[in-house]
């Protein structure tokens, strides 16, 4: 798994990259290509341009400028040659690749009947490097568990982009998925956990295996509607707990509350920054009001490390983890 | 006796090119009408199944006869990991490669290699207008290969057993 996504650079971008030094290569979060433009590299929460010579730079004038043939190899390689399969994608500007690494596009937008249909003269591409980080959720979890029911409690876990979501969701999969004699907390019994990866983030899956672990009682919906995909899971799947990435139109909280009220766990995450916030918001706004959430997960991330922040159902502190505190690597949203 | 041999094996010698020439007229239409019908399930595989170019050119590949099979399965071939060649470097080696094998002319090379920069990079209603025109400007061909086997197949066959008996006559 070390490293792949290197596979899916043209050659000359590639060569560029490999010659960075491993240690800061286990770090990249971003790669950014712009045609005509520095390549750019964002690692730890900070951004540097890579020199044409190699090495790092922050001077655009020095930095290695992709031409249009780096672009149209690069379009070429993460489509597998078929741009044609990928058309959906293009209308929500992102692809993800097997591997769980997304990548986000920009280009010149075709209009029909004022909505997207297709992106073109695509020139602009986002890499977001997808990281397993075992263990991230450790300190998380205990909170999160109703030992009396042998449950685990709704959860909503918020932060702004690039700030970890995916990488605790993923971790928060495998662990409540494979149980656990978690130690101080007690056992915790194996739970079926079904997962809606609607960006196919989570579990990366390939052809439907996921190439992450996200456990041995998980189950995959990849590439489904969220919404859709959470009611498919609840009526044929029959999870204990549900889990979805960045939940936010009207038509997931209402899977969600249906969810809820079925007797399944849901765990989720959403853009945000304060619970606060999130009540204002049309789609996630009655799910706070209500109380559906018993527990908030808030993540914050600097150059030390991600820290969490848990409240419960009152908006309550219960955990603070400055970051730094606990070992362990980069998150990745 | 000795020269009478040779004779014999002139005429043999000129019958027998005048037969692989005709061949080649012959085999040219064969060969345009097989590289329609693998374009027009490549259509197909790209409009309705949403196959990606390399799994599609295999397929297509395993389905044809030599030597078009070879042709496409080494596309395919190119186009995957760890190669990853784009479509058009990828057609381009396999045509170097296999052409030869086939009585196909520049035409349909050229016509190839057009359509070969264009596939993958457009969505699917694109990618079949391109397809379509490549069919067109086929089956344009091979009208003409069909005159062409028309007019010269059978004038190649005598052509060369005439060229057989001039050469003899000649020596003798």
């Amino acid at each position: 798994m070390a490293n792949d996504w290197l596979l899916l650079f043209p050659e000359t971008i590639r060569a560029l990259l490999k010659a960075l030094p491993a240690a800061l290569l286990d770090k990249v979060e971003e790669v950014r290509v712009r045609e005509g433009r520095p390549l750019e590299i964002n690692y730890a929460g900070r951004f540097s341009f890579i020199a044409g010579s190699g090495g790092l730079t922050l001077a655009p004038a020095e930095a290695y400028k992709p031409g249009r043939e780096d672009a149209h190899r690069l379009l070429d390689l993460i489509s597998n040659h078929s741009l044609y399969t990928m058309e959906e994608e293009l209308r929500k500007g992102f692809i993800t690749i097997p591997g769980g690494h997304r990548i986000g596009l920009s280009g010149r937008a075709v209009l029909s009947g004022g909505s997207v249909e297709h992106l073109r003269d695509i020139t602009g591409f986002n890499v977001r490097i997808a990281r397993e980080v075992t263990g991230i959720a450790d300190s998380v979890l205990p909170y999160l568990v109703d030992r009396s029911r042998q449950r685990i409690m709704h959860t909503l876990i918020l932060s702004p982009p690039q700030q970890g979501k995916t990488t605790m969701l993923r971790d928060l999969a495998r662990q409540i998925s494979g149980g656990g004699s978690a130690g101080r907390e007690g056992s915790r019994p194996a739970l079926k956990v079904g997962i809606v990866d609607e960006r196919s983030e989570i579990a990366g899956s390939r052809r439907g295996v996921p190439a992450f672990d996200v456990g041995p009682r998980t189950d995959i919906l990849d590439g489904c509607p969220k919404a859709e995909g959470m009611m498919m899971m609840i009526r044929s799947l029959s999870p204990d707990v549900l889990i979805a990435d960045e939940i936010g139109r009207p038509e997931d909280a209402a899977a969600v509350t249906e969810a809820l009220h079925a007797g399944i766990s849901v765990v989720a995450s959403a853009h945000g920054k304060e619970v606060a916030e999130l009540a204002r918001r049309p789609g996630l706004g009655g799910l706070v009001e209500q109380r559906m959430f018993e527990r908030y997960v808030i993540l914050h991330r600097s150059e030390a490390g991600t820290g969490f922040r848990v409240l419960d159902g009152q908006k309550r502190g219960l955990l603070l983890v400055s970051p730094g505190e606990r070992s362990g690597g980069d998150l990745h949203a | 006796m000795l020269k009478l041999f040779g004779a014999v094996i002139v005429i043999l010698a000129g019958t027998l090119a005048g037969f692989s020439r005709a061949a080649q007229y012959a085999d040219r239409p064969r060969h345009i009408r097989g590289l329609i019908a693998a374009l027009q399930r490549l259509e197909t595989e790209i409009k309705y199944g949403y196959t990606p170019l390399p799994e599609a050119l295999r397929r297509i590949g395993e389905q044809s006869k030599e030597p078009l099979k070879a042709l496409f399965l080494e596309a395919a071939r190119e186009m995957s990991p760890p190669l990853d060649r784009t479509p058009e470097a990828a057609f381009a080696k396999a045509m170097d490669d296999h052409w030869r094998a086939a009585s196909l002319k520049a035409a349909e090379r050229e016509i190839l290699r057009q359509l070969s920069c264009t596939l993958g990079t457009s969505d699917r209603m694109d990618q079949g207008q391109h397809i379509g025109l490549a069919l067109q400007q086929l089956k344009q061909e091979e009208a003409v290969a069909r005159e062409d086997q028309g007019k010269y197949e059978k004038m190649s066959k005598s052509l060369g057993l005439l060229l057989g008996a001039l050469i003899v006559i000649l020596i003798f």
